[in-house]
């Protein structure tokens, strides 16, 4: 296999509905290992994205590798998928539907029983086994999806918007094994409109806005980069020392000290120059941007709910 | 084949199989079948359901031996009257106050144009007034004939056309069964449709619900369509076979213990020497097999372009109009079956279900005839098969508005 180091591998693809171009040019790879958020504003182009890399779509321009190779090759036993738009077989016993998705992935049949059984436990849902599909409430269907799209052990996950529509207590519970299956080296792309929880979750984001891709790294990375220039300090002794070239201006805020810096300062500078002064310094920190700002920042809009925004599953389906 | 289309298979044919509706259809239909045989003939041999008197009146002093016991086999009690000058008032008085039903005036005219008065309070439904009417023609009849030494029992049973064949153009050794022909190939239509429909049903619901994302990012559409497919076939043969079963078995064993135990039934012996023999079953089956297959191939790929039920409802209304061809020449085939007509018709492929059938249920098909209609009706699966697995391939996924024509026609080449 050719460059296994990404799971994922898009070049240039490109794909159009009728003359709205939903992807435009996407390179996005995913490097083995890393749990990677899909983020964008509604009809950025995420699931069509997703759709591509799952073959449910098949690009106008480009191409996309799984592993390396060619993804239809690798998709039924390797990749474990989760789409937006959820469906079950109303009808089916629970334990026989899971089997079902286990076994049309090359899992043998009392293997898939096997783990049915054993996530319906880590789910708490084991009592609900031999009960239909269609007396499930939503939450139970949804996470019944989720055990389907993990059964075979896939190495790598994909998940479009994975917790939509759930409370948090099963938000967690979800995380948790996203967080899980990672440690085990799994890769995972998520796609999500939730800032927090790709925060919280991803090592790398990808942020796809208007068909394009905005941004494309490590999140810590992103971060550095996109520092606000605003240090928090706490102090004891005289304050002369924030008078300097390097600060734009002092805010008070809830009982801390702002500095906010000009553009390009060195906070470095200013940190020097309290300690020569004798300034016992008990806090100095470089506030972090949230991913909600970078996001707005860079996505031009507001992202969730943006009113009249499109929305990428009614074009993902032409 | 792969794994995951057994897989498909499997879970197609278990949830079927499992079902109420297949348990109740499987078990409801033979006993179903049965009632609508069984009741009549019990009926018309030995039912007396509400017994109703009717006194005759006899004038002629001959007919009431001939009539009085085609009035009772009609369901009613017979009680004869001698005439008197006030036998009319005293039976019509009796009649009001309900004590009979009504009564039957015969005389010396009757005995000569089966001219008779019957007196009832109600008039008598139209198939009681029928029954009646024949029973008094049918009495005049044996005593006029009767005196001539003709035997009027055979003559009225409706004489017998002995038939010899030939040659041996015909294939089938059977005596010709019409109503074989006629209810063996509406039922063909029946069952084939009802089976494609299954599949197209269940496709649109995979597709509609769309679970189908999920599936066919772990294997081809083509193995999805094909695993589909059999699944619901063997549903339909295991169908089949518990029907063809339970036949076997209700008239091996069943008819004789019940005319055992009721000899008045004895009758009931002849609907045996009519039912169609294992030549016959194996025909039925092979055509099942053959237009299952056409006509669901068609059916996943309506089910694939469509996005409601009701669109694909509409999408298959050419197939539908089709399909009523072979239908109203069921009974022109049957007539006729050794015609050009019949010939040609029943060599078209989707047509062959129906119309081999006919023919071969009125013994007028070659042996040649019925193989090339296998051959072709094949050739065509192979055909249908692919296109319609093209057209499944890129409408699965599709949603939206349905394919026009020419892009149907796109899809099958490029995809």
């Amino acid at each position: 296999m050719i460059n296994n180091e990404y799971a994922i591998r898009l070049k240039s693809v490109t794909k159009q509905f009728g003359t709205h171009t939903a992807v435009a040019e996407l390179d996005f790879d995913v490097p083995r290992g890393v749990i990677c958020g899909l983020i964008g504003p509604n009809g950025s182009g995420k699931t069509t994205c997703i759709r591509m890399i799952m073959g449910i779509l098949h690009p106008d321009a480009g191409s996309v590798s799984l592993f390396g190779g060619d993804p239809d090759d690798m998709r039924a036993a390797r990749v474990g998928y989760l789409p937006e738009e959820r469906g079950v077989y109303k009808k089916m016993k629970c334990m026989d539907f899971l089997t079902f998705l286990a076994e049309i992935r090359g899992v043998s049949r009392l293997e898939g029983k096997k783990r049915s059984a054993d996530w319906l436990e880590r789910l708490e849902l084991d009592e609900w086994a031999d009960r239909r599909i269609q007396d499930f409430s939503k939450g139970m269907q949804q996470k019944i999806q989720f055990i389907g799209s993990v059964i075979h052990e896939p190495e790598l996950l994909i998940l479009d918007e994975p917790f939509s529509g759930l409370d948090p207590i099963n938000q967690n519970v979800l995380e948790e094994i996203v967080r899980d299956f990672h440690s085990k080296g799994a890769t995972i792309l998520l796609s999500t409109h939730l800032m927090d929880q790709a925060e919280r979750l991803c090592e790398r984001v990808c942020l796809i806005s208007r068909a394009r891709k905005v941004l494309d790294s490590d999140l810590r990375e992103l971060k550095a980069k996109e520092r606000t220039g605003v240090v928090v300090v706490n102090y004891e002794g005289p304050g002369h020392w924030l008078d300097g070239p390097e600060i734009d201006r002092v805010d008070e805020l809830n009982g801390e000290t702002h500095l906010v810096l000009k553009d390009g300062a060195d906070h470095q500078e200013i940190l020097r120059r309290g300690l020569t002064a004798g300034v016992k310094i008990l806090r100095f920190d470089l506030l972090e941007p949230r991913l909600h700002e970078i996001f707005v920042r860079h996505a031009g809009v507001d992202s969730i709910g943006e009113a009249g925004a499109l929305n990428d599953t009614t074009l993902g389906v032409q | 084949m792969p794994v995951n289309v057994w897989t498909v298979i499997r879970r197609e044919y278990l949830e079927r199989v499992r079902s109420k509706w297949f348990i109740l259809s499987t078990l409801g239909g033979p006993v179903f079948i049965l009632l609508l045989m069984l009741v009549p003939a019990y009926l018309l041999v030995g039912g007396k359901q509400t017994e109703q008197t009717v006194a005759i009146v006899d004038g002629s002093n001959v007919l009431y031996e001939l009539i009085a016991p085609s009035v009772e086999a009609s369901g009613f009690e017979v009680k004869e009257e001698r005439w008197y000058a006030d036998v009319v008032s005293t039976l019509r008085q009796e009649a009001i106050d309900g004590e009979i039903w009504g009564f039957m005036l015969l005389d010396e005219l009757t005995l000569e144009t089966g001219e008779a008065i019957i007196y009832v309070v109600a008039p008598p439904s139209p198939i009681r007034q029928i029954t009646l009417q024949s029973a008094i023609t049918q009495a005049v009849m044996k005593y006029q004939l009767g005196k001539e030494g003709v035997d009027v029992e055979a003559l009225l049973a409706g004489g017998e056309l002995k038939l010899e064949l030939l040659s041996e153009k015909g294939i089938s050794a059977e005596q010709p069964q019409f109503w074989v022909g006629y209810l063996g190939a509406f039922f063909l239509y029946m069952v084939i449709l009802f089976y494609a429909d299954s599949v197209m049903r269940a496709t649109l619901e995979e597709k509609t619900n769309r679970i189908v994302e999920i599936i066919i990012s772990s294997m081809e559409p083509w193995h999805l369509m094909l695993g589909k497919t059999l699944g619901v076939g063997a549903v339909g043969l295991t169908q089949l076979a518990i029907w063809i079963a339970l036949g076997s078995l209700i008239i091996v064993i069943g008819m004789p213990l019940l005319i055992a135990f009721n000899p008045g039934i004895a009758e009931l012996e002849t609907i045996l020497s009519a039912l169609p023999g294992i030549g016959m079953i194996v025909l039925f089956v092979c055509l099942f097999i053959l237009g299952f297959f056409m006509y669901s191939s068609l059916h996943a790929a309506v089910g694939a372009m469509c996005s409601t039920d009701e669109e694909a409802q509409q999408a298959r209304l050419p197939m539908m109009v089709l399909l009523v061809i072979p239908i109203a020449m069921v009974s022109v085939v049957i007539v006729e079956p050794m015609s050009p007509v019949a010939t040609w018709f029943s060599l078209f492929p989707f047509f062959s279900p129906f119309l081999v059938w006919a023919r071969a249920a009125s013994g007028g098909i070659p042996a040649w005839q019925i193989g090339c209609s296998f051959l072709l009706m094949f050739l065509t699966i192979l055909a249908v098969a692919w296109v319609a697995g093209r057209i499944y391939k890129a409408g699965i996924l599709m949603a939206g508005k349905r394919p026009t024509l020419l892009e149907l026609w796109r899809w099958v080449r490029e995809t």
